[in-house]
């Protein structure tokens, strides 16, 4: 038994080595060898490429990231499923898991970028992770569009990293200023997850905006990103007597807390930020979900057409709502396929370039712009739950 | 008087968590880590026994006992008994059981998906009690309550029954116990299997009391579980309960009083502390050597 | 090959740095501590080092990762001995849940400070690849071969089979502990500088308990015997995600369940980890070195070797040991007999120091017993002994056994080892010497390459002789070694002790089988109840009516009871 154990994995070693430098596997059309092959012809929707654009995800379909990286995988999928049926481009896209470990999203990215020679790269599902991804794909000259990547320092990395995700910081000053005028705030507490870097950031976010508004914050109030029994931070909280609540969190820890608040006897106001908009907000909090305002990067109640189309769809395939992850990676993909379809060419290096020069796009994200430091420019909104759902805070 | 509250009904989870560690410590000197995985399977089969069967809270738990119970047997068939002999049991047990930890893991992901889930809404009646300036919900008095009937049951039943004197026997030398005609393999086996039912109780009431119930949400309890076993005294039982609720009131109080963010920070500072100090913890028996 | 080196570097160079960091859990491991701190102290080490490593190479010379690295380990080393000072004295799972909140502790700390980014983390220049990270692990694997031959090593090993017969002949565990620790800590520094500067990213989450667990996980699988052990455990690791991709398993939730039954396969079956499955050249029968060391005389026959006066042991209100005078020439065989419980093992284990007097005074080979006073200083001054429930190293072959008895005379070589000195061979050799002289001595020469735990009962008894025989020293306590002897192997016994003497060495000889303690001893003291009954010659002592009473029963020619 011993020795069988030993030489299997031995064996498996030996196969994986002689694999890897045998000939390749069906993804090494493009890129190295056959460098016309994924210049097309015609442009925008009369544009033709014969080969597959070969695209790389890379998600966290296991590990503590798992129900994001699902998320995004569904939306990446529903929108491969749409481009099929466009014609003229086809996408071969390849969805791998890095298990919330960045050693195995950096292995996956060498891959992509050096062995299938990939055009692009969607992913990774975490900003730590990303910081220590995306400077291979920057090396190995592959861009990447970062479909959930919300930390500074990502597109910073070089000139072949993009986002449609936007940062809180793009989203949370609009956020205070609609609350301020609302509520009419001028003393808060603040809580969010301290070891997360989303969190973190936006927290970053709310502090410099609401010091900006000159709202005061009485308090601020930590908690880690796994916790979900808050009781003891919301009584602090409590006894601080605020006017609202401004919580930096996950979605995970956002459900218990504010349900949790509202057993407590907080009443006033919750305003959270990006991490609360998900459908899971009033599905697992129920009515103590209502009125809580929420700044989000993804309206899911705008009526655009786009969303509208990308609304019914996710719902048709998967019999549920989807959140901001699945919207933005949905969105992902059909801007690639912008990019792909301006310059006809599944290429590297004409995908980066018409990336950088997507303006005023049409997507479920709304209106979508790439900015000058390769960062998402859309329409961000302040929504307010009401009834169960997203609304537009008036 | 809310935050002295808070801390009596977080500390009862974690000793309900961590008399299950102990007794299995106690009795057979092994660290179970597999105890976390159990812990959260039982919340997602408990949830799942609510929405979907439509059972009531008060059927589940004793259901969820007995599940928690099966696994332990598992666990102790599969990672612990075929080590019994061996010089590095102690080592060897503590990686077998993360292994087989993280299967069951993965066979959750693999049936429930990665998401949170929660109990339907009316699960149990949401009502909540004023009292002295603080709220308290009735499904907190009643999972305190029932941690400590378990707690108390159990300490009885090793304290009077047969089994638990069997259980004693074992703890203080399997050999003389094996000798004198006790089925070490059958104790052992159920010693596990009832520190686990545990495990798996703890875990239903700890998502009932936060109404989720995560993947990963044995994780950190585990670490905090270690903690208590520590400060009580690994073995004792009424150690788990009291270092369950100092641990439980010394974090509420860091909140209170130093800041959330040192919250854990002082959880293990006193683990550290209680080891420095006084290292069989409050109620440990400090053990004689041997030459 | 290159295509595949080059889509596979960063697989490469992970083998390289997750092996490092099973290394600094083999370091403790070898020592039988389990400790979990390393992945904080790696954090840390990362983390400073990131403060002091500066923008161009030191002086225009030095380049900036070895900055980092001296940087980091010394960080990472002096972590380790704070945390080791209050820990030193915990064991087993203590040990490791102290170690583990320690690592907590840190994370938390880091994670609260600005200076490391907090949970966004910090971000470093590339400055590792695959040559820098395979260099590192490949010095990290010499100092532990280098480690495996020596006499560091075997103390080691020792103390990681058995504590207390470690410190009876003569190592000095708490200080061999912390050595462990802080190699450990230094090593774990070089993983954390190392990993950061390659990955060109560190944030305090990452190095919490699940990759303390990892690091056991990769250590542990590798095997903890063997200094190849990290090597293997990491390439298994590290290859396991990549090797399932390949054969398509799917992702999702059959990759940590393929990785996790793989785990329990492994430890279940492959008990020394995969080192186990190298097969090691076992050294087969031997012939002695002819390389005799340098030992010191005994003292000259009558030199008084220990003398106790009034001495007591009292385990709460029992008194193992009341009032007990005694003096032992060089040159004697003192034999000390009594029925079970009369406090023999007690007042022996006193004389050698592993269990301080409750009362009374008494010196030993010129030490004063005290309770300050620890075991391994009394055998480096010449104490040796056996033990009644045999204490063998019992993974450890026979001649190792003999080796680790040998401490006190032998020189350490670890140092000299790493650098190939040839005196440190002829040391080792001079040591090996002893030790087979030794196993001759009692006649277990043609067993010498066998485990300790596979030989007989008997020659495990011997052995043990042997072993403390190694030590050269002036006293020679046997604590029943004659237990389940048969009438001619305790004969022979009885023969070795005489010649013993006859070369110098002072024996103190508890023993049940009074026959052999008569045939053998030159002067007997008879304890009961923790009192001295009776002393002197064997004759007087066979006939003394107290004697024959309280041990040896109402009969004159009754065999004792074995």
């Amino acid at each position: 038994m011993r020795r069988l154990t030993g030489s299997i994995a031995g064996a498996a070693v030996l196969a994986l080595a002689l694999s890897a430098c045998g000939s390749g596997d069906s993804t090494t059309t493009g890129g190295g060898g056959d460098t016309s092959a994924l210049k097309g012809t015609g442009t925008g929707d009369t544009c033709k490429i014969t080969t597959p654009v070969p695209i790389g995800a890379v998600f966290s379909l296991t590990g503590a990231a798992a129900s994001y990286g699902e998320s995004q995988k569904k939306g990446l999928e529903l929108a491969t499923e749409e481009l099929k049926t466009m014609g003229g481009v086809t996408y071969d896209v390849k969805i791998e898991d890095d298990a919330t470990d960045p050693q195995q999203g950096i292995a996956v990215f060498e891959r992509f970028v050096t062995k299938d020679k990939k055009s692009l790269i969607i992913g990774p599902t975490l900003s730590n992770t990303a910081k220590q991804t995306d400077p291979i794909a920057q090396e190995g000259k592959t861009p990447v569009l970062a479909v959930s990547n919300t930390a500074a320092g990502i597109t910073e990395i070089g000139d072949y990293i993009f986002r449609d995700s936007l940062t809180e910081g793009a989203v949370i000053p609009q956020t205070v200023d609609a609350a301020k005028a609302k509520f009419g705030l001028s003393k808060v507490v603040v809580m969010y997850s301290n070891d997360d870097a989303f969190t973190e950031s936006g927290y970053q976010a709310f502090k410099a905006a609401l010091d900006k508004s000159g709202v005061t914050i009485t308090k601020t109030i930590t908690f880690a990103k796994s916790d979900t029994n808050f009781r003891a931070q919301l009584t602090e909280a409590k006894g601080a007597a605020p006017e609202a609540l401004i919580v930096s969190a996950l979605i995970e820890a956002a459900v218990p807390l504010v349900t949790q608040a509202r057993e407590l006897g907080i009443t006033v106001p919750i305003i959270g930020g990006n991490g609360f908009n998900s459908p899971k907000l009033m599905a697992g909090a129920g009515k103590s979900a209502d009125g809580v305002v929420v700044g989000a990067a993804w309206n899911s109640a705008s009526s655009g057409p786009e969303n509208e189309a990308f609304l019914t769809a996710y719902r048709a395939k998967y019999s549920a709502d989807p959140d901001q992850f699945a919207a933005q990676a949905y969105t992902g993909l059909k801007l690639v396929d912008a990019a792909v379809r301006a310059g006809c060419s599944g290429e590297r290096e004409d995908i980066k370039t018409h990336l950088a020069e997507l303006k005023d796009v049409p997507t479920a994200l709304g209106k979508f712009t790439m900015t000058a430091t390769r960062d998402a420019d859309t329409p961000a909104v302040v929504q307010v739950v009401e009834g169960g759902k997203f609304a537009v805070l008036k | 008087m809310q935050q002295l509250l808070n801390g009596i009904f977080l500390g009862s989870i974690y000793a309900l968590f961590a008399i299950g560690f102990t007794l299995v410590f106690g009795v057979l000197d092994r660290l179970n880590l597999a105890h976390s995985a159990v812990f959260s399977t039982s919340a997602f089969v408990g949830i799942e026994l609510v929405t979907r069967a439509g059972l009531s809270i008060w059927v589940t738990l004793p259901i969820i006992f007995v599940f928690g119970g099966v696994l332990g047997l598992v666990i102790e068939r599969v990672a612990f008994r075929p080590l019994k002999d061996r010089h590095d049991a102690h080592f060897a047990g503590l990686i077998s059981s993360i292994a087989l930890g993280a299967m069951f893991l993965a066979l959750l992901q693999a049936v429930f998906g990665p998401d949170t889930r929660r109990f339907p809404p009316d699960a149990f009646p949401r009502q909540r009690i004023e009292f002295a300036g603080s709220t308290v919900s009735v499904l907190q008095l009643v999972i305190v309550a029932v941690a400590f009937a378990l707690m108390v049951g159990l300490t009885l039943m090793v304290s009077r029954s047969r089994l638990g004197r069997g259980m004693r026997a074992v703890a203080e030398n399997p050999h003389a116990a094996r000798v004198l005609g006790i089925d070490v393999d059958r104790i052992t086996a159920l010693t596990f299997a009832l520190s686990t039912a545990l495990g798996g109780v703890a875990g239903v009431l700890f998502a009932l009391n936060v109404n989720s119930a995560q993947i990963s949400m044995g994780t950190s309890i585990e670490l905090k579980g270690l903690a208590v076993i520590i400060v009580g005294g690994l073995g004792s039982l009424p150690g788990a309960m009291l270092g369950g609720l100092i641990v439980g009131l010394a974090e509420v109080f860091a909140v209170a009083y130093v800041g959330s963010s040192w919250r854990d920070v002082i959880a293990f500072g006193l683990l550290f502390a209680i080891l420095l100090l006084r290292p069989q913890g409050i109620f440990g028996a400090r053990k004689v050597r041997e030459i | 090959m290159l295509e595949f080196v080059d889509a596979y570097a960063s697989t490469i160079t992970f083998m390289a740095l997750t092996g490092v960091f099973a290394y600094s859990f083999y370091a403790v491991l070898v020592a039988g501590q389990l400790s979990l701190a390393q992945a904080g102290i790696a954090s840390a080490a990362a983390f400073t080092s990131s403060l002091a490593v500066p923008a161009e190479p030191l002086f225009g010379v030095v380049p900036r990762l070895v900055v980092g690295i001296a940087v980091g380990m010394s960080v990472g080393a002096f972590l380790a001995f704070l945390l080791g000072l209050p820990v030193m004295r915990l064991r087993g799972v203590f040990l490791a849940i102290a170690t583990l909140a320690f690592g907590e502790v840190v994370r938390i700390l880091l994670i609260n400070q600005s200076w490391t980014g907090g949970a966004q983390g910090l971000s470093f220049p590339k400055l590792v690849g695959i040559p820098q990270a395979w260099l590192a692990l490949a010095a990290v694997a010499y100092w532990f071969w280098r480690l495996g031959g020596s006499r560091l090593g075997r103390a080691f090993a020792a103390i990681r089979e058995d504590e207390l017969a470690a410190r009876a002949m003569g190592i000095d565990v708490s200080r061999h502990r912390m050595t462990a620790f802080v190699t450990s800590g230094a090593v774990a520094g070089l993983y954390g500088v190392m990993l950061a500067y390659f990955v060109r990213f560190a944030e305090p989450n990452a190095f919490g308990f699940s990759a303390a667990v990892d690091g056991l996980v990769t250590a542990v699988v590798g095997g903890t015997i063997f200094f190849i052990g990290p090597v293997l455990g990491s390439t298994f690791l590290t290859w396991l995600p990549e090797l399932q991709r390949a054969i398509g398993v799917e992702a999702g939730w059959i990759r940590p369940f393929v990785s996790g039954l793989l785990l329990l396969l492994v430890i279940l079956f492959l008990p020394g980890g995969l080192a186990a499955l190298i097969p090691h050249r076992r050294r087969g029968i031997m012939t002695p070195p002819d390389a005799p060391l340098d030992l010191p005389a005994l003292p000259a026959p009558g030199t008084p070797i220990a003398s106790l006066r009034a001495i007591r042991k009292d385990y709460g209100g029992v008194h193992a040991v009341h009032e007990v005078d005694l003096d032992i020439a060089a040159g004697e065989i003192v034999g000390l007999i009594g029925p079970n419980g009369a406090g023999k093992t007690t007042l022996v284990n006193m004389l050698s120091g592993l269990v301080p007097p409750s009362g009374g005074e008494g010196t030993v080979v010129g030490i004063p017993l005290g309770s300050g006073v620890p075991a391994h200083r009394i055998a480096l001054a010449g104490v040796s002994r056996t033990f009644q429930q045999i204490k063998l190293f019992n993974r450890l072959s026979a001649l190792d056994n003999a080796l680790v008895g040998a401490h006190r005379v032998s020189r350490p070589t670890m140092l000299r080892r790493l650098v190939l000195l040839p005196s440190a061979r002829r040391d080792e050799k001079r040591a090996l010497g002893q030790a087979f002289a030794q196993l001759t001595r009692v006649g277990l020469a043609d067993r010498a390459h066998l485990p300790a735990g596979d030989l007989s009962y008997g020659d495990q008894r011997r052995l043990e002789i042997a072993r403390a025989l190694a030590a050269h020293p002036s006293l020679l306590i046997l604590d029943e070694p004659a237990a389940g002897m048969n009438h001619v192997e305790a004969h022979l016994l009885s023969v070795l002790i005489r010649a013993l003497a006859e070369d110098g060495v002072t024996v103190l000889l508890i023993e049940h089988n009074v026959r052999m303690v008569l045939e053998t001893c030159t002067r007997v003291v008879v304890l009961d109840f923790g009192e001295v009954i009776a002393a002197g010659d064997p004759a007087t002592i066979a006939r003394d009516p107290r004697v024959v009473e309280a041990y040896l029963g109402a009969e004159d020619d009754q065999e004792e009871p074995a």
